[in-house]
């Protein structure tokens, strides 16, 4: 009985020091400088204010623009960098391991090869999900800093222009909504997921590919694959009676079941521009994430499960 | 297991994979599309417009980015007063972030005031072409602000704006669509007190609408709030036009609190005659004023100079 409970915790244990192992190795490649990057962007975002058209007692509509601008700013680095360090590190690490002997001597113990891909992969989200904590942090503080300087702004501004309470917190409201927001750190965590199937993929073509310039190179293709299929997808169906022939709507059919459809996470696009996403929303859009990283790493082993050497 | 073998079951099963997930895929993206967390697919003219890089950049889900980055080019054809470039800027922008209502207003107010002010300056241009420049350029910031209201019917802000535009003496003056922009920003319940105020300023100066202006006036005017001094005038001047037979200077004591207001709020709507409010009542009540509060002759604002009626259809006469 005592031996039979041991064995997940085992597993559990077994992969969490794989993930701990590959997770120190891939910050040992002092991945963290690009944080400084990030903070640059975050400040330079601040300083472009430009004018525009506003009402006689347009007061707040200035600062509402600027926090977009920053969020705006900040996601989309984030973006950019967790694609990248998700593709990127993950295609390191099989290969790394390889020449550095470290693959063999683990596979020689008695660690089954799904312990080993899930402890790799948890150890490169783990370091996604850290560098984009710390990005967050910036952002929310960049992003209250500002806010806090928008409604005093707006609050001065509205009394002298003898608006009453119920104006003032109605703008207060809008302004607030463009601020640090539930929406917005659920926007950071569709980043997560998006990087987080991205970085999977990458582990299922490591587990065939010979070389990690491959491996970064198709991973990109199938991200932007990802973004577009599903107007790929639109075009051969719905242009079936256009002249579009049999074989291109099945082969359109393969490429949209076979890769991941990403426009799912433009989710963020809508939360920069302040629209609400309610916690259902995001538990199917985590589900939906959960789903392909799930289905990527079990390809994955299958395709490594038996992998020589 | 051989090679090609597992291939094939690899690919059987990411094809199947595939399969589960479009049962709940489609209907979560047309469900977020419906909540307005997705935008629809960027057309592919703008993908050819926006350059390969941007496209790439556009496609992998930064939309906002491409259109943030859009907007400081367009802030320098701004600055280099290139107009149809900036239009056309303008539209890729609207097109990767539609729900932006920023973006709309910016666009529409760099068309149809800063490109039809530089128009008046192009000294390079007969008068003749100098006025269409200005009328299309106009025209386009309408259009534009109109698009952006169509595409985005809970936000207040774009209808405001172009109601403003509208009402504007110095542009091209449409009151019934001015009242009609501002009645939609105001019924959003999110738009500020000044557009239901202008709502009414816009209907009391459209011919067979008077009676609806004063209603409104009334209701706005029974809250301290919306007493400005333009809306206290147009009041007067429906109540003197619904009933002639008021006394005009009691009346104008009743709505401004006193005689000195009454005569400096009512001097200085009389004055602005470019922007077409109705007098009915004024003249009178001013005379009578102006005797009671024994003002000079020489400070009568029937001394005042008047603003120029011209039309601007008449800038670019004979110039």
């Amino acid at each position: 009985m005592t031996a039979r409970k041991s064995i997940p915790f085992s597993r559990v244990r077994r992969v969490a020091v794989i993930a701990g192992h590959a997770f120190t190795q891939l910050v040992r490649m002092k991945v963290f400088y690009f944080l400084g990057f990030f903070a640059v962007i975050g400040i330079a975002s601040n300083f472009f204010n430009l004018p525009q058209q506003s009402g006689p007692e347009a007061l707040g509509d200035n600062g509402m623009d600027l926090l977009r601008l920053i969020k705006s700013w900040s996601l989309g680095p984030m973006t950019l960098f967790s694609v990248v360090m998700g593709i990127v590190s993950t295609a390191l690490l099989l290969p790394k391991d390889v020449e550095d002997r470290t693959l063999y001597t683990i596979l020689a113990k008695p660690v089954p090869r799904l312990d080993y891909l899930a402890g790799k992969l948890l150890g490169v989200l783990l370091l996604l999900f850290v560098s984009l904590a710390l990005m967050d942090l910036l952002m929310v503080i960049m992003l209250q800093v500002r806010l806090s300087i928008v409604l005093e702004v707006q609050a001065s501004l509205g009394q002298s222009r003898g608006w009453d309470a119920a104006a003032i917190e109605s703008l207060k409201q809008d302004t607030l909504a463009q601020g640090p927001t539930w929406a917005l750190q659920g926007a950071v965590a569709a980043v997560f997921i998006r990087s987080a199937i991205m970085a999977a993929i990458a582990l299922l073509i490591s587990t065939f590919s010979s070389s990690t310039l491959f491996t970064t190179v198709v991973s990109f293709l199938i991200y932007f694959i990802g973004h577009f299929q599903a107007d790929a997808r639109d075009f051969y169906f719905e242009g079936g009676e256009a002249g579009t022939s049999a074989a291109s709507r099945y082969l359109a059919m393969s490429v949209s079941l076979v890769f991941p459809d990403f426009q799912l996470f433009n989710v963020i696009d809508a939360v920069i521009q302040g629209k609400t996403m309610e916690l259902v929303q995001f538990v199917k859009l985590a589900l939906a994430g959960l789903y392909y990283v799930a289905v990527y790493t079990i390809a994955s082993w299958f395709v490594f499960s038996d992998k020589e050497f | 297991m051989k090679a090609y073998r597992k291939h094939v079951i690899l690919a059987l099963g990411l094809l199947a994979a595939g399969g589960l997930r479009m049962s709940w895929e489609a209907p979560l993206t047309r469900e977020f599309r419906s909540d307005g967390l997705l935008a629809k697919p960027v057309a592919t003219g703008t993908r050819e417009k926006i350059g390969q890089t941007s496209a790439a950049v556009a496609l992998g889900g930064l939309r906002t980015l491409v259109a943030t980055f859009l907007n400081l080019k367009a802030f320098s054809h701004f600055e280099a007063r290139e107009w149809g470039e900036l239009a056309e800027t303008y539209d890729l922008i609207v097109d990767l972030a539609p729900n932006t209502p920023y973006y709309w207003t910016t666009g529409g107010w760099h068309l149809a005031y800063n490109s039809a002010s530089d128009s008046l300056t192009r000294t390079d241009l007969p008068a003749l072409r100098r006025r269409e420049a200005w009328r299309d350029s106009i025209c386009r910031g309408r259009a534009f602000y109109e698009r952006g209201a169509r595409l985005n019917p809970g936000e207040p802000s774009i209808n405001a704006e172009l109601g403003t535009l509208l009402s504007n003496p110095n542009k091209l003056v449409d009151f019934p669509a001015a009242a009609a922009a501002y009645k939609a920003a105001a019924d959003t319940g999110k738009a500020l007190p000044y557009v239901r105020r202008r709502e009414c300023l816009a209907l009391a100066r459209i011919p067979g609408r008077e009676n609806e202006a004063l209603e409104m006036a009334r209701q706005l005017y029974a809250d301290p709030h919306n007493r400005i001094p333009v809306l206290c005038c147009v009041l007067f001047a429906m109540e003197c036009r619904a009933d002639p037979s008021k006394n005009p200077m009691k009346l104008a004591i009743s709505i401004f609190g006193d005689a000195r207001s009454a005569h400096d709020q009512l001097g200085d709507y009389w004055v602005r005659v470019r922007e077409r409010f109705p007098l009915d009542g004024v003249a009178s009540a001013l005379k009578n004023l102006e005797v009671i509060l024994l003002v000079p002759t020489d400070e009568s604002v029937f001394n005042r100079s008047l603003q120029p009626k011209e039309n601007p259809d008449d800038w670019f006469r004979g110039r």
